[in-house]
């Protein structure tokens, strides 16, 4: 093999690649490594983009991996090539005629997934056959049919893939299936939620949001549990909305569902992350068993007609309010061409005096304001004080328990849809459609609880048991 | 003599999981412990290498800033979790089994506030590796001179048992291929024990409690920097094993910067005979255990391959015992299979209580027909233990089968079910003479994975030695632990950045490096004292202590000087830590005194360990003035006058008139006062003369 490619130097800079041409190794041979230290045998495998240029990355026999830095390195002798090349065993995915039909599509996150030993690298599984093959749970729930959609990260998700992915779920539930689950990264599965139910609206079927905290990869991971949950929802489960099914609790129970427009991402990186705010789930899930928490929910029907509304503005922004918020701000937007704002105000929904006149002058130019809490929780309130009572006169509309993102999504969706009718918008964003804005917060839909005191501790200990 | 010609010489490509020679001596006599020669064993084709965890000394855990080393106290929430058996590791083992495994086990785990935060619980990524032990492991491996790597990995190590939440442990390799000097072998003073790598590794949890499908762990021990310490199966007798064990807990003790007290350091033992492959016996406490133990294991494993043989003359063979599409493992096996049939209607006026109690509380019991089998599941495999119980061993851990006992078999057949019931069952599973029947019961689930295991742990008995790890009893036997990860279960942890090791720490690590036990024992060897108490020493934790308080006065206290030394503090230290309760040494300035008064001969040799003692126990200025009152001036021969002056007077009180009786109360009158100023038989020759008793 004369002929080096880039692949044969996978990750490698600078003084290496010229060090390895120099021995004739590329990533994959086997070679010893007589080094200032002493010798080390093993693979040579690609190095990662983000470490530095001066390691190379054997893989010895006992599965470790070590890094041997250039200028330790005397002499390379290669012994031996063996490329990894990993592919998931495929299982036909066993179709039973007696079972719901389920589409389930993929947006880029890995739902299930096997790792390449070698490099770590994870392989996403995500055919009939790749995910039976990891899953085989799914078999007893479902015929599942996947189709993948576009292959973004979480955060790289966008209009674009929003709007397709309405289309696909109105053919989808057009084509007869019995239930829709979308694959998805977690750190924005709660915007897409939000805009999915502004999208699609009157769905005969479930809609469930489903991904992982931990990753496929990994034995502790919570990626079956919410897979299988999240199919028996769509295909068994009695609610007709678009919903996200995560962890409950940190131990593996049961899942929740949360409502699109309700719920939000509340925890970098715990598997109970996801938490309905402002009102309670919509039900638990947990081993072909759905428990509605909820009795108000829209009840699956046997007919297939759906209202797919997928149009988008991307001229919207959230401003996050604080002390001393300056007006340029605001002007800024306006001068660069937003058309909708939702400001995250404080309390029950203030912002300070200052901005008042950029406010006064982007309603003028036709600007679409609108208040939501920084809170969270609770109700945008403007009656109460007189700043809110000022705040409403610059032609600020207060959102009741709107949360911001889903704010951000409404907006968005309402421009896309009413270009042209400003009123059309307002009345839109007033009205609650998809239980984005609910009449009352039940007792219990605000619950944070404090660690270390004693009742705490005794729910803690009996949450599972 | 040893089959060295035999072992490989560089280090192998794979691990060597199979023992390298194949001629197993099937014939060799059955014999105990302590009745076989390095010979014999190697006849046996006996290896074994060892694996030390020896935590270390950090303010903080591995992976997050926990505080290392502290128990938990209170229970301050429960979490409870599963363990899934990733993809590809499933390849070479039985992945039924593990997800058996997995389907079965509630896996709980006790939190304490102050011992764990959100990483241990799988909860938060991990922070970065803690330099403190990285820094402590680079010196472990200075002194064990094992080759440095110059740029660390993480990896992932998959345990599905549970032991750790996120499924895998975080291990890093530091250093591979060193030697340590092996004086202390049974083959010779000058054997080298190989290291074959040393690796930096969070700690795992503790186990509370394993009861049928739920198994609990307390994770405050999770964690905690430990380096993992594997050598070469270099070991080749059971005497070489404890040996072996002795010298890597030194090595790996070496830099004092490790944990001390119950379950700081652990030891796994694996072992091989010729023919058979490499089996791992975890948490091993005490190196005495340790040839017993190993022993035992070269019969187990000589024992499994008789049965092997065995059942190839009968010309068994593993397809056998397969059962149909054996995927599908939510269908009861007994109707997937006819070597596995529901015997409760056959048992249903069964008498033996245990069934009895089964099939009331409407439970299955089935019987599994093992084609071949017959006699060879009551072939003894270890002292006490038939292979009946081996398969039993593994059913109980992967079916979590509760009740005792959960399987009888037809070796056995005088006991439990009656004659006319092993018929019926024969009859039902179409038996012929050479086949034996195992019954086992529990809720309908359990059953099936029990009768599933029954069958792939038969097929398995064709390879020889399963792949497993065994936990060890106190009496010398082992007993399944679990089956042993394949070769693919490490992978890079994708969430944290390798780490290079810089020139400078090394650097300055070398510069302050202590001394190491086998360098000390050279040179206190070259100072004269004897090789047996040299070696105790040299591997004691007052070794240092020993060096600084003779520093000054080497020359003058001379070789026996130097011994009564050596023994002094082998004596008096344990003894007061014992009564004490600590491992605290005391401070050198406290003893260099005492030391030095007995090297200018103003101490007497047999006043040093009174004085040793007393300054254990007591201030520093109350030890001063313990020892000048040792030291007066006044000739000792004038208070000695005046004390056998007031012992005679006494001598009228005394009850007793038996020579010898009067004699030890004499000395005690006199001597307290003296001790450490005067030879003890001229006391008594003296005593004697005084008191003119007839001795
Ligand atoms: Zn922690």
């Amino acid at each position: 093999m004369n002929m080096t490619t880039s692949e044969d130097f996978k990750g490698y800079r600078e003084p290496l690649i010229s060090m390895m041409k120099a021995f004739g190794i590329t990533v994959w041979s086997e070679v010893v490594a007589r080094t200032t230290q002493g010798e080390f045998e093993g693979l040579v495998l690609p190095r990662s983009e983000t470490a530095d240029p001066l390691h190379l990355v054997l893989k010895l026999s006992s599965g470790y991996n070590i890094g041997l830095r250039h200028d330790t390195i005397e002499e390379l002798s290669k012994f031996g090539y063996r490329k990894a090349s990993y592919k998931i065993p495929e299982k036909e995915f066993p179709k039973d005629p007696g079972k719901p039909r389920v589409k389930l599509f993929g947006t880029g996150g890995t739902i299930a997934s096997r790792l390449d030993y070698r490099t770590g690298a994870v392989i996403p599984a995500f055919s009939p056959g790749e995910l039976y093959g990891s899953v085989p749970e799914l078999a007893e729930v479902c015929n599942l049919e996947t189709e993948k959609l576009f292959g973004v990260f979480s955060e790289n998700m966008g209009p674009e893939q929003y709007l397709i992915l309405a289309e696909e779920i109105g053919k989808a539930i057009r084509d007869g299936y019995d239930g829709v689950v979308v694959g998805h990264g977690t750190d924005t599965m709660h915007h897409t939620a939000a805009v999915l139910s502004f999208m699609v609206q009157d769905s005969p079927v479930p809609i469930v949001m489903v991904g992982s905290q931990r990753s496929s990869d990994r034995p502790s991971s919570d990626a079956a549990q919410n897979l299988i949950n999240a199919a028996w929802t769509a295909a068994h489960g009695p609610i007709a909305e678009v919903m996200v099914c995560m962890f409950g609790p940190t131990s593996d129970r049961y899942n929740l569902l949360h409502r699109g427009t309700r719920v939000r991402k509340m925890h970098s990186s715990y598997r109970s992350t996801f938490r309905t705010l402002g009102d309670i789930p919509l039900a638990m899930v947990e081993q072909g068993k759905l428990t509605p928490l909820k009795e108000d929910f829209k009840p699956r029907r046997e007919d297939r007609e759906v209202t797919i509304q997928a149009c988008f503005d991307e001229r919207v922004t959230i401003l996050y309010y604080y002390p001393n918020m300056q007006a340029d701000i605001i002007d800024a937007l306006v001068e660069k061409g937003y058309r909708g704002i939702i400001i995250a105000g404080t309390g029950l929904g203030h912002v300070n005096r200052t901005v008042y006149p950029a406010l006064e002058r982007a309603a003028a130019q036709g600007v679409q304001l609108y208040m939501t809490l920084q809170t969270l929780w609770g109700f945008v309130q403007m009656y109460v004080y007189e700043t809110g009572r000022e705040i409403l006169e610059l032609g600020v509309v207060p959102l009741a328990n709107m949360l911001p993102e889903a704010a951000f999504m409404k907006l968005s969706w309402a421009l896309g849809l009413h270009p042209d009718d400003p009123q059309a918008v307002r009345t839109l964003m007033t009205t609650p459609i998809a239980g984005e804005m609910t009449p009352r917060e039940p007792h219990d839909g605000y619950l944070v609880f404090q660690g270390g005191i004693p009742e705490m501790k005794d729910f803690l200990g009996k949450t599972w048991s | 003599m040893n089959n060295h010609e035999n072992q490989p010489l560089a280090a192998p490509r794979a691990p060597a999981d199979h023992n390298p020679r194949l001629d197993t001596p099937l014939d060799f006599p059955d014999r105990d412990f302590g009745e076989l020669t390095p010979d014999d064993y190697d006849v046996l084709g006996f290896m074994s290498g060892l694996e030390v965890h020896q935590q270390l000394l950090t303010t903080s855990k591995l992976f997050c800033r926990c505080p290392a080393g502290q128990k938990a106290s209170r229970v301050d929430a429960e979490v409870l979790r599963h363990m899934r058996p990733t993809l590809s590791e499933l390849g070479e083992y039985d992945g039924t089994a593990l997800m058996e495994f997995k389907t079965h086990k509630e896996i709980v785990y006790r939190l304490d506030r102050n011992t764990v935060c959100t990483y241990e619980i799988d909860d938060t990524p991990p922070f970065l590796i803690d330099l403190e032990a990285v820094k402590i492991a680079i010196e472990a491996c200075r002194l064990m001179n094992v080759k440095l790597v110059s740029e660390l990995h993480v990896m992932r190590k998959q345990y599905l048992d549970g032991s750790i939440p996120t499924g895998f442990q975080r291990t890093a390799m530091v250093a591979v291929k060193g030697e340590l000097p092996f004086r202390t072998s049974e083959l010779g003073a000058d054997q080298t024990l190989r290291v074959r790598q040393v690796s930096l590794e969070e700690d795992s949890c503790r186990e509370v409690s394993d009861i049928g499908h739920r198994i609990t762990y307390q994770p405050d021990r999770l964690g905690i920097p430990l380096i993992e310490t594997v050598t070469e199966p270099d070991l080749l007798t059971p005497l070489d094993v404890q040996a072996g064990g002795r010298l890597l807990a030194q090595a790996v003790r070496a830099t004092g910067k490790v944990r001390r007290g119950a379950g700081a350091a652990r030891q796994d033992v694996n072992v091989s005979i010729a023919g058979g492959r490499r089996v791992e016996i975890k948490g091993v406490g005490n190196h005495r255990r340790l040839p017993q133990l190993v022993h035992i294991e070269a019969y187990r494993q000589l024992n499994l391959l008789r049965i092997k043989a065995e059942l190839e003359r009968r010309g068994v063979t593993p397809e056998l015992f397969e059962i149909p599409d054996a995927g599908r493992h939510r269908t009861p096996p007994w109707v997937q299979t006819p070597l596995v049939i529901d015997a409760r209607r056959i048992l249903r006026r069964s008498n033996y209580p245990p069934v009895r109690e089964a099939l009331e509380q409407k439970q299955m019991v089935c019987a599994v027909r093992l084609p071949g089998f017959r006699h060879i599941l009551a072939h003894r495999t270890q002292p006490g233990i038939t292979f009946a119980r081996e398969i039993r061993g593994r059913v109980r851990v992967i079916a979590c089968l509760e009740s005792r006992p959960f399987m009888i078999h037809s070796d056995v057949e005088d006991y439990g079910l009656a004659a006319s019931v092993w018929r019926q069952l024969r009859a039902a599973l179409r038996t012929d003479s050479s086949d034996a029947i195992v019954v086992l019961w529990g809720s309908e689930v359990d059953a099936g994975t029990a009768a599933r295991e029954v069958l792939a742990r038969a097929a398995e008995s064709l390879i020889g030695i399963p792949a497993e790890t065994r936990q060890s009893y106190p009496d010398g036997t082992t007993g399944f632990e679990r089956i042993l990860p394949g070769p693919d279960r490490m992978y890079p942890d994708t969430d944290t950045p390798p780490l290079p090791i810089e020139d400078q720490w090394i650097a300055e690590i070398d510069s302050r490096l202590p001394e190491t036990p086998w360098a000390r024992e050279d040179r206190l060897q070259a100072l004269g004292l004897d090789v047996v108490a040299t070696r105790r020493l040299a591997a004691s934790p007052w070794a240092t202590l020993f060096d600084e308080i003779v520093a000054e006065d080497r020359e003058a206290l001379g070789v026996a000087g130097l011994q009564r030394v050596a023994a002094a503090l082998e004596k008096r230290l344990p003894y007061f830590w014992r009564q004490a309760g600590t491992r605290s040494l005391p401070a050198p300035r406290v003893l260099t005194p005492i030391v030095q008064a007995m090297a200018r001969g103003e101490l007497h040799p047999d006043g040093l360990e009174p004085a040793i003692d007393f300054a254990l126990r007591h201030t520093e200025a109350e030890s001063t003035e313990y020892l000048a009152g040792r030291l007066k001036s006044e000739p000792v021969e004038k208070e000695l006058e005046s004390l056998l002056q007031l012992a005679a007077e006494n001598l009228v009180g005394v009850h007793t008139r038996e020579a010898q009786a009067v004699l030890r109360w004499g000395m005690g009158q006199v001597m307290p006062a003296l001790s450490g100023r005067i030879d003890p038989c001229d006391v008594r020759s003296k005593l004697i003369f005084k008191l003119g008793l007839a001795i």
